[in-house]
């Protein structure tokens, strides 16, 4: 039975579960992955949630109910409900008890009873998505969530039909799905700038228990905000060049709101981006075109004192639980606003520190709650632990190359084979050196064991087929054989200590291959590049025997020359000049196929070929 | 050895058995799961792999479906300026002919009916003598990619 995670938000909420051991978000029955946190009765009195409820807010605003996080377990009396009233769409009362109440058609509904509908879908998407009955739930809640509205978040759960197993607290979510809550000892800051509300939580680790050690942020402060920005900022650059306001046209400002979004995750990645808006509105003098360069600095610029208000706040959160920056372990930012570049830094240069930001910031906090479903699941207690290869395995080729066969990051036992020949005429021996490392050269890497496999009848380079298998099992060890595919020859080798590297060594060797990485891509090429001259004297000595008399004295001087300029710098270093001969033998070595075919051959060589 | 002893052995025995016998049955089921998992990774796979090619294009079908707004109003304009002319016409039935190759339709909306929020989002309430929330005028046309809405069509709908 599965257990689902849920980030309850106050304006998107999201889902995952673990499947296999692995977190995964689920997408809703309109297939996006996070659903909008809106309930609504429609004029047709039929119940919508979602992006369904949301696309009729303008026609429906009373009973279109949004932000209900807001007022789920809060006093009528609270001063953030006498804030919220006064922009909120929707009528308000107070309950009989004390608590709020709001109205949707013609029935008062208590807050949980919303935030029910929208787990319900999410519930009932969710059993659709994977074919099963979901009955059971972890729900995410903000860690300044007091008894009430977590009682009532988890009344909320139960009235979906869900049995809520925990309520847990989002940034304590957001470290489980990076795996924190392993580590000893540790102070986390969670830098949560959503849609709608900033929320900033430490965290200190210790003995498995997560534990809340201060929280803060501002619930009226998101990235909604920087959006508001963009568009005021965009109809006032708009009314001063063409006098026009745009914002009285519904059309238009919708298309202004989705060009204003866009521009904003575009200057995540881009430093300018053009928003173009052909025919956005007309006057007297016709139709009139909306187009306007705009820089990430202008962003930047426009939202600045966003940014630093968040940071001011994070400051005196530390201050009041007594913390200085530098006691901050790791720091994780979630939300989607925390994507831009200019807030990451911000965050980067107060902690001096790197954030965590690998897991997609909208997902992270339901991808949490899914963690701690999963180990109430059972899941994570998986029994068989299978280990990786830290360090790639394989055998020297040709020139000194290193080729793996079984690369890094492998997940053990497996088995990998590749079939390799001679690099000689008539060579009926084969030495296999078996090797570890990240350095594309042989030499550089390390020898776990060298054999040797004889008898290979002889043959023409190239055409033996020596089949090379890798074979590492569970505990590490590692068996290799060759075996020649024409006489059935076998010989193999066993390799007990193949995975017995310590963290220093396998940091170590990753290490080296990346400070060598210039010089080693040199290097190789050069092998390459030596092995390509190689094959090229060796084809065109084979063709001129081939060719013997049949081809004029003149055309084998020619090529006997080139053959000559070619050995004379293949052994050197000088790549440049390597290829160059080499490709000037391949050219001539063509004019023993023209003059043979005679005159007017060339042409039917072309047909042919 | 006595019979105790041998009893005794046997039974010691028989509970070793009974434990590998445990184990066994532990390791075969482990090894038919992570057999079948890798199956059915598979299988989850393929159809991943399905849905991804069908969906790749979703992006820059996105940003093209902006295109087609634009030539939606340009086309708009002209007309009321009688300047249309023949080739604007040929170059939008253009764009949408190849993007209804790669499975993008028209939401068609029918003006006088009800507002239907599953494929239509409502931008303005208006004044109208028509019932509420009925449908008064499309504004920008929504669009299905494989039967999937990836834009609704934007309306006018009755107070």
């Amino acid at each position: 039975m599965k257990i689902l995670g849920i980030d309850l938000g106050t304006t998107n909420s999201a889902m995952a579960i673990v499947e296999g051991g692995e977190p995964k978000v689920l997408e809703n029955h309109e297939g996006n992955r996070t659903t909008p946190s809106v309930a609504a009765i429609s004029k047709a009195n039929e119940k919508l949630v979602g992006i369904l409820a949301k696309r009729q807010t303008v026609v429906n605003p009373k009973n279109t109910i949004f932000s209900v996080k807001r007022l789920i377990g809060r006093k009528f009396s609270d001063s953030e409900v006498a804030r919220d009233k006064q922009w909120l769409s929707f009528d308000l009362k107070e309950s009989s008890t004390g608590g709020v109440e709001i109205k949707m058609a013609d029935r008062w509904y208590k807050p949980e009873e919303i935030s029910a509908m929208i787990l319900a879908k999410l519930k009932a998407d969710a059993e659709a998505k994977l074919g099963e009955k979901i009955e059971e739930a972890v729900i995410t809640v903000p860690a300044y969530f007091d008894d009430s509205q977590r009682q009532a978040t988890k009344n909320a759960g139960e009235i979906a039909g869900l049995k809520v197993r925990r309520i847990i607290n989002e940034p304590t979510a957001a470290a489980l799905a990076y795996g924190l809550n392993r580590k000893k000892e540790e102070k986390i800051v969670v830098y949560d700038f959503g849609g709608g509300t900033f929320d900033v939580s430490v965290l200190e680790i210790g003995d498995d228990v997560v534990e809340v050690k201060a929280t803060g942020g501002d619930t009226h402060l998101g990235g909604d905000d920087f959006d508001k920005r963009i568009i005021e900022y965009l109809v006032a650059e708009y009314k001063k060049s063409e006098g026009v306001d745009v914002s009285k046209d519904p059309l238009a400002l919708q298309r202004l709101k989705e060009a204003a979004e866009k521009a904003k995750h575009e200057l995540s990645t881009a430093f300018e981006t053009e928003i173009n808006l052909p025919y956005i509105t007309s006057d007297a003098s016709g139709p009139k075109h909306f187009l306007l360069k705009m820089s990430r600095s202008k962003l930047e610029e426009l939202v600045a004192d966003y940014i630093d208000k968040s940071i001011e706040i994070v400051k005196k959160i530390l201050q009041d639980a007594k913390l200085k920056t530098s006691d901050i372990n790791e720091v994780i930012l979630v939300g989607g606003q925390t994507r831009m570049p200019k807030m990451q830094e911000a965050v980067k240069k107060l902690f001096d520190k790197e954030p965590h930001r690998g897991i997609n910031p909208d997902e992270v906090v339901a991808v949490g709650a899914a963690v701690q479903a999963g180990i109430f699941q059972g899941d994570v207690k998986d029994i068989l632990l299978l280990d990786v290869t830290p360090i790639s395995l394989g055998i020297e080729t040709l020139g000194g190359v290193f080729t793996p066969l079984i690369e890094k990051n492998t997940t053990i036992p497996a088995s990998k084979s590749q079939v390799f020949s001679t690099a000689a005429e008539n060579q009926t021996t084969v030495e296999i050196h078996i090797l570890q490392g990240e350095r594309p050269m042989a030499g550089d890497n390390k020898t776990l064991g060298r054999f040797i496999l004889d008898g290979v009848p002889p043959a023409p380079r190239g055409i033996p087929q020596i089949e090379v298998v890798f074979d590492i099992d569970a505990n590490g060890i590692l068996n290799v054989s060759a075996k020649d595919k024409t006489s059935n020859k076998t010989q193999s080798i066993r390799i007990e200590a193949s995975t017995q590297l310590s963290k220093e060594e396998i940091e170590k060797l990753k290490n080296e291959a990346l400070v060598h990485a210039e010089e080693d891509k040199k290097k190789k090429e050069l092998a390459e590049v030596k092995n390509l001259a190689e094959q090229a004297v060796y084809l065109a000595e084979k063709s001129l025997r081939d060719a013997g008399d049949k081809i004029s004295a003149e055309i084998k001087e020619a090529i006997n020359q080139k053959i000559e300029a070619l050995k004379s710098v293949k052994d050197g270093n000088d790549i440049e000049a390597i290829k160059s001969k080499t490709s000037e033998l391949s050219l001539e070595i063509q004019k023993i196929g023209q003059s043979m075919h005679g005159n007017g051959g060339g042409e039917k060589q072309e047909k042919t070929e | 050895m006595t019979a105790q002893d041998k009893k005794e052995e046997s039974i010691e025995s028989s509970d070793e058995l009974a434990k590998c016998q445990k184990e066994k049955d532990e390791h075969l089921d482990g090894w038919k799961r992570a057999k079948a998992d890798l199956i059915n990774y598979k299988k989850d796979e393929a159809k991943r792999f399905e849905t991804m090619i069908k969906f790749s294009q979703e992006a820059m079908i996105r940003d093209l479906i902006a295109v087609l707004d634009s030539f939606d109003l340009a086309v708009l304009a002209l007309e009321k300026e009688g300047k249309a002319e023949k080739g604007i016409y040929l170059i939008k039935s253009q764009l949408e002919d190849n993007l209804k190759k790669y499975g993008l339709e028209k939401v068609l909306v029918s003006v006088n009916q009800p507002f239907d929020p599953n494929l239509q989002e409502a931008i303005a309430a208006v004044e109208s003598d028509k019932p509420s929330s009925t449908v008064i005028e499309e504004v920008e046309r929504g669009y299905l990619l494989h039967g999937k809405l990836i834009r609704p069509a934007r309306v006018k709908v009755s107070k």
